[in-house]
């Protein structure tokens, strides 16, 4: 998880390049073994959502002329259906299928690590000119702000989850991408790519539909930055201050605090394109087998009703084996609803920090979603190193790396136990994956007291007379 | 874990006080636990339960044995005529499946012939997480190196052909001995009952294995086909090698449990014909106790044999287990003066035998290597336990030895016939203390529990007093900066990673080594110490040249912080270990976790008497010395052979044994256990 944090730390760019091309290297060296290491077939790694081996089954029932979502074996977009399928088929002189598509998942991840460094250099720039326009610029001057984008990007790079899902020969390195242009996009007030990421995400895995709120705030309100009112309180005091010292000064850059409802409108009617744009090409893709309908039906349909039961690190899976029939649809929605919940009052809460929320929203719906893998765990862990600054008092940050660690090594062993020794059960790999939910919560729970706690200091900071 | 929150918050709750008070107390908790612990497992025998048929399906022993007098002569002639043949052909080969596939055919069961090739030993430790596979090595042989397994079915009246049981009879077709033939005709009588009978519900599959290259790779050649369904590799050579065999594989439904059943040379040592049964196979995993049980049962009921379980010999002289088991005694007869319901004590005897029982129990488990062909039916989950009979007999009592084996079989094979559903009913994770006793997981983890209990509360006892005990900066960068205090774990964990991919380097190197020609062992193992060191100092020299930024001051604390992260990486690793195979881990947490606890660096000041220091240090550089795998192995190991059997390369055999049987073992101790061993030097040598 964060073992690279430090190496990345205080490092020049070039550090930084040396380490991302070692760990294409390792990439390329490891997706050539991919075969022996069988890892398509783990329950960790490959979701029916996002498993290449159905999309290449799907591609091959759509060659002959069969709906590709017929017999649930696909579940996907028919999208991806139409861009990697074709990759599936392909084979170099002698090679195995599997190569082209890690390529694909290679280069995937290489750009959503440049994007999340680009993300965090922005995001530096950001905390940089908050502290500055809060006054407090001084105070912070002898601690070295870490380049979190870099550190972010090789804990991206070398996180064992990411690198596994990437030669994993599943698609999530792809709907990791767009989430993560979207991010880009918004932070950087490139609105039609902001648009474009969250679009594609949400198409791909359903899920990123919740980042419409973080997007919103982030073109709205801007950057993340400490919570509004001390800018206004600030910019009272310093403003005084100022206007007796030097008047010419003043008129530097201060934090808004209006919001920026025009740049909303826009992502608005961006998104409303690009939807229309996907729902077309959609369609055209999907005119002989049902049209829209089915492909909803296929796949956000398989997503939200929880068809597929077979074991996954996921918690839904097990419950709803085991639940009534006559209750099921009750509990979809509630278990559903609980992603919703949560929006709300966070968004209330963390509406000044929109990045810090979208990893919040990652973490939580990668905990409560239908058919979780390791790729989205790989997602969230990198956004939140993104915040390496703001999170340095974090507690139990070492209870949760063992945690980590030890979870994910046991899951296998379990699922071993049960699968193929029969010594053990259901139970026992069900006890890993409540484990690894519990891990999750701690951290979303850990994480965002840590985030809440730097703005009470900040806050502390600036009220007390210097 | 819990970081200890300043006292002036409110009162925390009582989970965290509780926890709290363990981590302030972690000296003494850790003292308390690991005794209790050791005691834990020395006082297993007397928790053991006696075993009891679980499933009410199996009804053991509740119909009369069919098995006649004729069934038994039939079955003497069958192996007059095999010893006959023996006697008289010199060509080793084809005789003797052909006699075993003649009588088949005359019993009206289905008949054939499988042919198999030795796969030579290949290192494979990650085939343990990716269960049976299908590899068969294509390499220069000839028709002699062959082996020829006999496979005799029969279809059961009752049954639809969906489930089977088997009875594997081991014989070596170039020399075949007394024994063997002896379990031949055994298998013979049995069969043709079964052939008669009209209760079978399920098939009966007869496999004579043909042990030339090895009971275990027979069996397993022939599950691995079994279980898979391309046959075409051995085809093509068919004709070049016996024109007469035909080869049509034949199958029935899954295996519901296995009988390897073998007669060993006469014994004079017992009064009685004594049964030894052989359960453990690979990595640990025992038959579901009810197979054991019924063999048990009927065994000491129906016909009177003694059973047995292996034991470690050299224990039953041991005079500290002597006085340990007097103790216990003393101690139970104590506790029934006072409450006559307390019935825990047993006798010495009982007791030493007891212990020996459960220390080869123990061994065997934590050696992850089969003890006998049934191993390789557990891969296919299949239950499955070696039956060595040894008789007491004359020559003229054969006739009576071969009723009596088979009525037990005949009482076995009816027993499972009963079964409606696969074994699940009894245990999986036990340990035999004696052929009727047994400790199941819910006991024997607690001694388990105990003993690495301390690990977590004493990682975060040293974690978080390292972390608080910074010395303060000035007032404000103190209150206001963000200093990373809860990130300094990160440069220990850095290291503990290094040596952890040290290690697996070092579990990849016997791959290389084992592929130099016309090594002997003890070069084999110089080579392999030399190329680890040499790995070691490699993977030293290349964090030293980018790490040099983040050592700019070493921290007080810095040792402190790095037993903490080994300590919570050793607990990671033993709790993996237990799940996979409860022995090592058990073993190996004996080794572990006082060395890895006691620890502190040599040079460390604790302002404390000289002689306690010294003590201290002793006791350190004692335990960091029996940890280092090869030492503990060669003590142990003339400690019960004598040690002038020990040789320096016994331990790289012993360890070419465990890779070649794929065993999780070999993982531990190259991925676990060597790597805290070394970070446990690591804060030996740590400068202050």
């Amino acid at each position: 998880m964060e073992e690279k944090t430090k190496a990345g730390s205080k490092r020049t760019k070039l550090g930084f390049w040396k380490w991302a091309i070692a760990s294409i290297v390792l990439r390329l060296i490891l997706s050539y073994f991919s075969k022996y290491l069988n890892l398509s077939s783990r329950p960790e790694v490959s979701t029916p959502l996002t498993s290449l081996r159905r999309l290449a089954e799907g591609y091959w029932l759509k060659q002959l002329s069969i709906s590709p979502y017929s017999g649930s074996m696909y579940h996907g977009s028919p999208l991806l259906l139409s861009i990697l399928g074709p990759l599936t088929a392909k084979k170099i002189e002698g090679h195995a299928s599997h190569l082209l598509c890690s390529l694909v998942s290679v280069i995937a991840d290489f750009i959503s690590a440049i994007l999340i460094r680009a993300t965090g250099h922005i995001l530096v720039t950001a905390h940089g000119h908050s502290l500055k326009a809060l006054g407090l610029d001084k105070l912070f001057k002898d601690t070295e702000i870490l380049p979190s984008g870099d550190i972010a990007a090789l804990v991206y790079l070398w996180n064992p989850f990411t690198i596994i899902s990437c030669i994993g020969f599943n698609t999530s390195p792809i709907e990791n991408l767009f989430v993560i242009l979207s991010l880009y996009g918004a932070s950087a007030g490139l609105v039609p790519l902001a648009a474009f990421g969250w679009v594609i995400a949400s198409h791909l895995s359903l899920y990123p539909l919740v980042l419409v709120i973080p997007v919103i705030f982030l073109l709205g309100y801007g950057l993340d930055a400490p919570p509004r009112k001390l800018f206004v309180q600030s910019n009272l005091l310093v403003g005084e201050e100022r206007s007796k010292d030097q008047v010419g000064v003043k008129n530097k850059p201060i934090k808004t605090t209006n919001f920026a409802w025009r740049r909303v409108v826009l992502f608005f009617f961006w998104a409303t394109i690009w939807i229309t744009y996907v729902l077309i090409l959609c369609a055209i893709s999907m005119k002989d087998y049902g049209g829209l309908a089915e492909m909803f039906k296929r796949t956000y349909g398989f997503t939200l009703t929880v068809k597929d039961l077979s074991p996954n690190i996921g918690v839904l899976w097990y419950f709803f084996a085991e639940v009534f029939d006559f209750f099921r649809n009750f509990f979809v929605i509630v278990f559903h609803v609980n992603i919703l919940f949560m929006i709300l009052p966070l968004a209330i809460r963390l509406n000044h920090r929109p990045c810090f929320l979208v990893f919040v929203y990652l973490a939580i719906s990668s905990m409560l979603k239908s058919y979780p893998s390791v790729g989205d765990s790989a997602l969230y862990l990198s956004l939140l190193v993104l915040f390496v600054n703001e999170l340095s008092e974090m507690k139990l940050s070492f209870f949760l790396f063992c945690g980590y660690v030890g979870v994910s090594l046991l899951s296998p062993v379990m699922h071993n136990l049960w699968i193929w020794r029969g010594t053990g059960n259901a139970n026992f790999y069900f006890a890993t994956a409540m484990a690894y939910a519990s891990f999750q919560i701690i951290l979303v729970v850990e994480s965002v007291s840590a985030m809440l706690n730097y703005d009470r200091k900040i806050r502390k900071l600036c009220t007390t007379p210097l | 874990m819990a970081e200890t929150e300043p006292a002036v918050k409110s009162k925390p709750r009582p989970i965290m006080r509780i926890s709290l008070f363990l981590v302030s107390h972690s000296l003494l908790f850790s003292v308390v636990c690991c005794t209790a612990g050791i005691v834990a497992l020395l006082i297993l025998p007397l928790l053991a339960k006696n075993t009891y048929i679980s499933e009410n399906a199996l009804m053991p022993g509740s119909a009369s044995p069919m098995l006649s007098n004729d069934d038994a002569s039939d079955g003497y002639r069958f192996y007059n005529r095999i010893m006959d043949l023996d006697a008289k052909t010199t060509i080793a080969g084809n005789e003797i499946p052909e006699l075993i596939a003649e009588h088949i055919k005359e019993l009206d069961g289905e008949v054939n012939y499988h042919k198999f090739l030795p796969i030579s030993n290949k290192f494979h430790p990650l085939h343990f997480f990716l269960g049976p596979d299908a590899g068969i090595i294509q390499e220069n042989f000839t028709c002699s190196s062959y082996g020829i397994n006999t496979v005799g079915i029969i279809r059961a009246p009752r049954g639809d052909g969906k489930e089977a049981i088997v009875l594997v009879t081991p014989y070596n077709s170039t020399k075949i001995t007394t024994g063997e033939a002896l379990s031949l005709g055994i298998a013979y009588s049995v069969f043709s009952l079964l052939s008669r009978v009209t209760w079978l519900a399920k098939d009966i599959i007869w496999l004579a294995s043909d042990s030339k290259h090895g009971e275990y790779a027979a069996v397993s050649a022939w599950l691995r086909d079994y279980n898979t369904l391309s046959f075409g590799d051995l085809k093509l050579q068919d004709e070049m090698c016996s024109p007469s065999i035909s080869n049509g594989f034949r199958r029935a439904g899954t295996m519901a449990a296995a009988l390897i059943i073998k007669v060993a040379d006469s014994s004079m040592e017992f009064e009685k014909d004594n049964l030894k049964i052989y359960a453990e196979a690979s990595n640990g995993q025992m038959p579901n106790l009810d197979l054991i049980n019924i063999v048990n049962y009927l065994a000491v009921h129906g016909q009177g044999l003694q059973v047995r379980v292996e034991k470690i010999w050299s224990l039953l002289d041991s005079w500290w287990l002597k006085i340990l088991g007097q103790l216990l005694e003393l101690l139970g007869s104590v506790a029934k003066t006072l409450n006559p319901q307390w019935k825990f004590g047993i006798p010495v005897a009982d007791y030493v035998e007891g212990s020996a029982t459960l220390a080869s129990s123990l061994y065997n488990q934590a050696l992850g290597v089969p003890t006998g062909p049934h191993g390789a039916f557990r891969d296919y989950q299949v239950d499955a336990i070696t039956m060595e009979i040894s008789p007491k007999f004359y020559s003229s009592q054969r006739a009576l030895f071969l009723l009596r084996v088979g009525r037990l079989i005949e009482g076995v094979v009816r027993s499972v016939n009963n079964l409606l559903e696969k074994f699940h009913q009894s245990f999986f994770l036990y340990l035999m203390t004696s052929p009727s006793r047994f400790a199941s997981v819910g006991v024997y983890m607690i001694a388990f529990a105990l003993l690495v209990a301390p690990l977590p509360l004493v990682a975060t006892s040293l974690f978080s007093d390292a972390s608080n005990s910074k010395p303060e900066k000035d007032e404000i960068s103190s209150k206001s900066l963000p200093t990373f205090t809860s990130w300094k774990w990160l440069s220990a964990a850095k290291t503990v990673l290094f040596v952890h991919l040290w290690s697996a380097t070092v579990t990849l190197l016997p791959y290389f080594i084992s592929k130099i020609p016309n090594s002997t062992p003890s070069f084999n193992f110089l080579s392999w110490i030399e190329l680890s060191l040499a790995s070691f100092l490699f993977m030293y020299a290349i964090p030293g040249s980018f790490s040099s930024s983040s050592t700019t001051q070493p921290q007080r604390n810095e040792w402190a912080l790095l037993k903490s992260v080994t300590i919570a990486a050793a607990f990671i690793g033993l709790c993996l270990m237990s799940v996979i195979n409860f022995a090592t881990a058990e073993i190996g947490a004996l080794l572990l976790v006082p060395m890895c606890l006691t620890v502190l660096p040599l040079r460390l000041d604790l302002k404390e008497k000289p002689v306690r220091a010294f003590v201290r240090r002793a006791c350190n550089v004692l335990l960091v010395f029996l940890g280092f795998p090869p030492i503990i192995f060669l003590l142990l190991k003339g400690a019960l052979d004598g040690f002038s059997s020990v040789g320096f390369g016994d331990f790289w055999n012993w360890a070419e044994s465990l890779w070649a049987w794929n065993s999780a073992t070999y993982i531990y101790m190259c991925m676990v256990h060597l790597p805290c061993w070394v970070l446990c030097i690591r804060t030996l040598l740590h400068r202050c």
